[in-house]
Formats: structure tokens, sequence, C-alpha cells
């Protein structure tokens, strides 16, 4: 048996993982990703009310909230047959959207970037007992600026969110029908102004930076490749207007794209610390061989990649690989072009009133929302039964990508991009951390179980 | 209430931001230390501290060079693994203020929750509470699940979560608000570093930030003084005929404003949900009422 490289926590992330490594002659041999934290929001969502679900599922993510928001107003829209405006949808879109925006860049300079630079200004950045830093003094300091510069970015973000969204985290704007913002041209140009701004850090700062590091890194194109099976539930496409949109669902498995089938979906729970009673999952420390609160979903019984690189690729807006650094880029990349498409979709918003009215929720329905958010695939499941949630059912794009083993013992994605990995200096395990975080991992949003029995209508769980 | 008896008015003199502006001049000529700090993230969405990280002015950065030396975070730090553990436990022999995001989950003796591995022992929230919790100068609860439970205690409180307030035999300073907003942490981090404990109210919130209710600041308050009622969100009018929380809700949201003070739920044509109260959500469900 080869040394076991235990990491936890892995810091700079949302939540609670644990990387487990067996490594041989240097090189990963076995792995486990772990999640570390159980809520149970399935069972705590099963008899509330459909329209408070929209708010409160927002709080399983404290960095993705408006991500929730969307997928449970489109399930409940989708129970009760309801379309949104047009320029609702705009609206969505943009509160969404400056997630993604908020979310991206916190997540290349807070979480990334000290793995690849050194921040000494601030010492609880710097202090790493890690020494694999690579970029030359004077590109490391303006770098480090950069980093600094990025928290007012990052915060616009989430203000231009508030700007229709009312508050960030947990915005009150998106709500079931559409959005309940009023739009007047103040908030409109503010909106505007914001978009540019940003945009003009991104593409002149931060796109440059992601080139000098996917430099100085160039050995991780070749670390943490994993299955070459991609996923997305789509985002900005809902449109005709081509101008506008960004990626449709589908998937990509093997270099060919295939249609998105919903039904294909299932959860294994054999390696996730949960047993069936009844006709619900309840969390259990103590069953064997079960090592995390994620559990594994799986399309088709194949693991899938979700996120950023995902959609540049099923998009075809990408012409590289999928390893490590690939995932960064995608992400980076993908900013600088969502705010793009985000001025073009601003300038599309027209000051009309919203389309709120006093909604009545249906005796009995069944609804999906299917979204891709900042970390990729996102899913709602709702039945309905007396008005009131029989059944809530969640899988995040987290899931996807950290889940462990499924049922026939294949790792899940995160696990296979470790495994191989060649570790240079095992004392100083530096390698896992940056693959793990390429997947921008969250570990709040990960650990779900399936509150109710499957009944054909929501995902169907493998024990 | 004539004018002496307002505690808005006493505490005009301390709003957050001039607060937060003494307190960054008086570490920069060394009248003051900055104190050090554990963000210590439990059972919950770590929405707390992105709030934080929203910080306006100061921003960020200013809090963690000016104000407080923030030695472990599970979100900003760099190291990982047992290095960034090991700067938990030498946190607790100094003088440090604790900050607790999130509830804590007593399940399976806190099996629903692991912040560290330490040598091979799993640390759970519910232990790493209480080492720190037991040794810090100050506790602060930020956020609704650290103050009174919150969602991650919302029935059937699956994972068993309590408050911090309910798990550490020792005062709390209470800064409830699902998410807590920047101002209230930075503003009472920033009294704690230049003057001590702020005045508290009953339940250990800080007066300067709770101590009114949303509906009597509430910019829609001519409204109900008229009687001109929304149907539904999405218009103009009072919203209390369709579940505003705002009458029960204590929180500065309607003065205050949120992300760069340009919005707040009231202003967006929805409801106040009461997210800063004792009994949110399952007290303050349904949100909406149609």
């Amino acid at each position: 048996m080869g040394k076991i490289i235990t990491i936890d926590p892995i810091t700079r992330i949302s939540g609670f993982l644990e990387i487990q490594a067996e490594v041989e002659n240097n090189v990963i041999v076995n792995v486990k990703s772990a999640g570390l934290l159980y809520r149970g929001f399935e069972r705590m969502l099963k008899g509330r009310l459909p329209m408070d679900a929209i708010y409160f599922t927002q709080r399983i993510c404290g960095i993705c909230s408006s991500a929730h928001a969307v997928a449970s107003a489109l399930a409940l829209e989708n129970a009760m047959n309801l379309n949104i405006s047009l320029n609702d949808s705009y609206i969505r879109d943009m509160i969404h959207g400056m997630e993604f925006i908020q979310n991206h860049i916190r997540h290349f300079y807070q979480f990334s970037i000290p793995s690849f630079a050194r921040i000494k200004s601030l010492k609880q950045v710097d202090n790493q007992d890690y020494r694999d830093f690579r970029l030359p003094e004077e590109i490391n300091s303006r770098i480090e600026e950069h980093y600094i510069q990025s928290i007012e970015f990052s915060r616009l973000a989430h203000e231009a969110l508030a700007i229709f969204g009312g508050k960030a985290p947990h915005n009150h704007g998106i709500f079931l029908g559409g959005v309940t913002a009023t739009v007047d041209p103040y908030r409109l140009e503010k909106l505007k102004t914001i978009i540019g701004r940003i945009l003009s850090f991104v593409s002149n700062v931060m796109v440059e930076d992601m080139g000098i590091i996917s430099g100085y890194y160039a050995d991780y194109f070749k670390k943490g490749i994993s299955y070459p099976n991609f996923m997305s539930y789509g985002i900005f496409n809902n449109y005709e207007d081509k101008e506008i949109t960004f990626v449709k669902a589908g998937l990509m498995v093997d270099g060919a794209i295939e249609a998105l089938e919903a039904q294909n979906i299932t959860k294994h729970i054999k390696y996730a610390w949960y047993k069936r009673e009844q006709d619900t999952d309840i969390a259990d420390i103590s069953k064997k061989d079960a090592y995390s609160f994620i559990v594994a979903p799986r399309y088709n019984g194949m693991p899938m990649e979700v996120g950023p690189l995902a959609r540049f690729i099923i998009s075809g807006n990408y012409s590289g690989g999928h390893s490590c650094m690939d995932r960064y880029i995608a992400r980076v990349l993908e900013t600088d072009l969502m705010l793009r498409l985000m001025r073009k979709i601003a300038d599309r918003i027209e000051i009309l009133p919203n389309d709120q009215k006093p909604f009545v929720i249906p005796q009995e329905a069944y609804g999906a929302g299917l979204v891709d958010t900042a970390r990729g695939a996102l899913g709602h499941w709702v039945q309905i039964k007396n008005q009131v949630h029989e059944h809530y059912d969640i899988i995040t794009p987290s899931m996807w990508n950290l889940s462990p083993r499924d049922s026939s013992g294949g790792l899940g994605v995160l696990e296979m991009a470790l495994l191989g990995t060649e570790i240079n200096n095992t004392k100083e395990p530096v390698e896992i951390g940056r693959i793990v975080r390429s997947f921008d991992p969250c570990v709040s949003c990960a650990t779900h179980v399936l509150g109710g029995n499957a009944r054909g209508k929501t995902v169907e769980i493998i024990v | 209430m004539n004018q002496s008896e307002c505690p808005l008015m006493k505490e005009k003199g301390k709003t957050a931001k001039r607060l937060t502006e003494d307190v960054l001049s008086m570490v920069k000529t060394h009248s003051i230390n900055k104190m050090n700090a554990i963000w210590l993230e439990v059972t919950g969405c770590s929405g707390n501290i992105i709030s934080f990280m929203n910080s306006d002015t100061p921003g960020l950065y200013e809090i963690l060079t000016g104000i407080v030396n923030l030695r472990y975070s599970n979100m900003l730090m760099g190291a990982e693994g047992e290095f960034a553990f090991e700067r938990f436990l030498e946190t607790l022999d100094m003088d440090f203020i604790l900050l607790v995001d999130g509830a804590i989950s007593t399940k399976d003796n806190g099996a629903y929750n692991i912040i560290a591995n330490y040598n091979g022992d799993k640390i759970t929230a519910l232990e790493a509470t209480r080492m720190a919790g037991e040794r810090a100068k100050y506790v602060l609860a930020v956020g609704t699940c650290a103050s009174y439970g919150g969602i991650s205690a919302a029935s059937p409180n699956p994972a068993g979560c309590i408050s911090a307030v309910d798990l550490l035999d020792r005062p709390v300073i209470r800064l409830p608000g699902c998410s807590c907003h920047p101002d209230w942490v930075v503003g009472t981090l920033a009294y704690l570093t230049g003057y001590g404990e702020p005045e508290l109210d009953e339940d250990g919130r800080p007066v300067l930030f709770y101590s009114i209710t949303v509906h009597d600041s509430c910019s829609r308050r001519g409204f109900f003084e008229n009687g001109i009622y929304a149907r539904n969100f999405g218009e103009d009018g009072c919203m209390y005929q369709i579940g505003c929380r705002g009458p029960v809700t204590r929180a500065d949201c309607p003065r205050r404003k949120w992300n760069g003070y340009v919005n707040w739920p009231v202003e967006d044509n929805s409801n106040c949900i009461g997210c800063t109260q004792r009994y949110f959500p399952d007290g303050m469900e349904p949100f909406v009422i149609y």
C-alpha cells in the first residue's frame, strides 16, 4: 500500500471537502472525494409552500443562491405551464448572469490565484507550506495588485445583481412568473455602467493574468484530465435571437454531441452516507463503504463533467483539451463572453411593467427546472400535492463533479481527474488542490439526498 | 417617543462607516492594535462570508489589512489541510474574536459536518466551535443560522442544528440576517477593536443595527398610513396584506439598503421575509400570502 495523503480542509472553496489520495511512486493510484456537510434540504421542503421554495432553496448556497432561485422558479413554472415574458426573461438572466460574474471573479482571484501567485501583503493568504511558486517577482506583484483590484469588481457584480434582485446573497427579484423588479431608466443605465466597468477589468486584466498563469504552469495542461463526457442544461438559451444565445442543453460524449433526455439521470447512493427508510433517505454515517454526503448522479450510468469548460466544449467555443488548466481558462473566457452577452441583453431590456399577479398554486402538479449555473448543470424537481411540496429533489453541479463512486464502482469526475496524477513532492502535494479547485467545488450545494420516492416522476435512486 | 428616547438618535454618531473609518486610522497610527480573528464556517451556506466580502467601504482588503488579522478562514486562507488547521489551533492561544458563520450540527455527535482532518482525527464543527468559543475574547454569531439556528435548523431539522448561542455557555453577540449585512459585521468588528463591546439589546444584538423594525423606517410607510396596499409582488404600495414581515422584523434594511446601498427587498417590490428574526424561516412563512 502506498502513502496516504489527506487534505482536509480543501480551503478556498465553498463548503467542506476532503481528498484522500493513495500515492505510489509519486503517482495517485487511488482517491476518494468526500463532501462533509449534510443539512437535508429536501426533507425540510416537504410540506412547504411552492412559492416560498424560491427563497428557501437559495439558502442552500451563499455563493450561487440566484441559481437556485432560477431553478426553483423554473420548476414551479413548468408545473403550472406558465411562460414568462421576454422582458422578464432578460431581467432574470441579468440577475443570474451577475451571479456567474461574481462567482467567476472570486473563484479566479480569491480562490485560485493564491495557488499560483504569492499574495504577500495578506499574510493569511501567503502563509502556505508549498513552495512551487514560479512567477518572476515583477509579474507576481502585478498579479497581486490585480487580486486586490478584483475585490471591488466581484462586489460590483453583486451590486449589479441587486439593482433588479433587491439584495445578494439570497435575492428577492427572481420570482414565480418572472421578476418582481420595476425597470426604470436610471437602474438600467446603472446596470449597463457596471457591466462596462467589469468587462473592462475582465478583458484587459483577468484574461491576461490567465494567460500568464497558463504559461508558467503549462504542465497543468497534462494534469487533471477526467472523462470525455460533458453536459449542460443550457444558459441564455431561451431566445430566438442568436446574438444573445450562449449554450443550448446537450451532451458531448466522446466527441459526439447528443440531445439531453432528463429521464436518463439517476442517483447512486451506494457510497454515500444514506439509507432508504420507507420512501425517504436518511443520513447514516455508520453505513459500510460509504465515504461522502454527496450522492453520485449519473447520465445513462455515466459520470458527466459540468461547468464552464463543458459549456464551452458543447457550444463549440473551445478548441483546447479538458485538463486542469483548460477548466481554469474556460471559466475566465466565459466571464468575458457572458459579460458581452449581458451587455447585449441589457440593451434589449425595455421599460415595461413586470408580469406579477396573485398566482394560484395547483392542487397537484409536477415540474422540473433545469438550468446551467456558474458551476454547471442544476436541476430542481418538484411534485406538488394539496398545494404544497410533496417531494422536492435537487441535483447540483458540484454533485456531478465531486461525486463519490457509483453503484458499479465507477469513479466520480473529480476522482477520475486526480487518479494517475503525478505528485512531484509528496510532502508538498500542491497538485491536488490545484486540480480540485479547477472544478470550483461548492460542497454547501452538493450534499443532498432525495426526500421521497420517485414514482417515475422524479429522479430514480440506485442503492 | 421623544428624541432623547429614540435609540436611533442616540446611536447616530456611531454609524458603521464612521466607526470603521475611525478605527482604520487608529490602527494606522498605532493607538490601537488589530485584533486576531477566526472566521469559522460551520453548518450553513457560507453566505455570510460572501456577504462580508461584499463590504463596500472599507472593502475586504482594507478590513483584512486595517481592522482584523483574520488568521483562519476556510474561504480565504492560502493554506490547506493540516497546515491550515494548525493556524486555527495556534490562534486559540492568542487574544482573538471568533466569528461563527452557520449553525452547529449536533446529530451523531456532530458527524454531519467535519471541518478538518488533523493527524487522522476528524474535527467536527461542533468540536471546533466549542474549542474556539471557550477561549475567544468575543464571539460573534454572524447570520441567522449562528444566531438562532436559522434555515439549517428548519423543521424537521435533519442535522440537529442549534445556534452558537445555545451551544456556548458564554456571552455571544448576535448579528442575525440571512445573509448578515456586511456593515453589521464590519461595524461590530470595528467597534470591538476600537471601543470594546457595543450596546446590546436583550437578545444580544447591537442596538446600533437592530433597534427598530423594518416597518418603523420603511420607505413605503406612507402607503401604509394612507391605506394603499399592494395586491401582489411587483406592485407599489404597502405589502402588509400579502404577508410582509416588516412590522415584526428588527433590522435597518430600509435606510441602509444592500450591495453598495443600491436596493433592498421591499424596494424590489417583494416582502420582507423576516430573515433576521429568531423564528426564521419556520415562523416567518408563508413568505407571501395570495
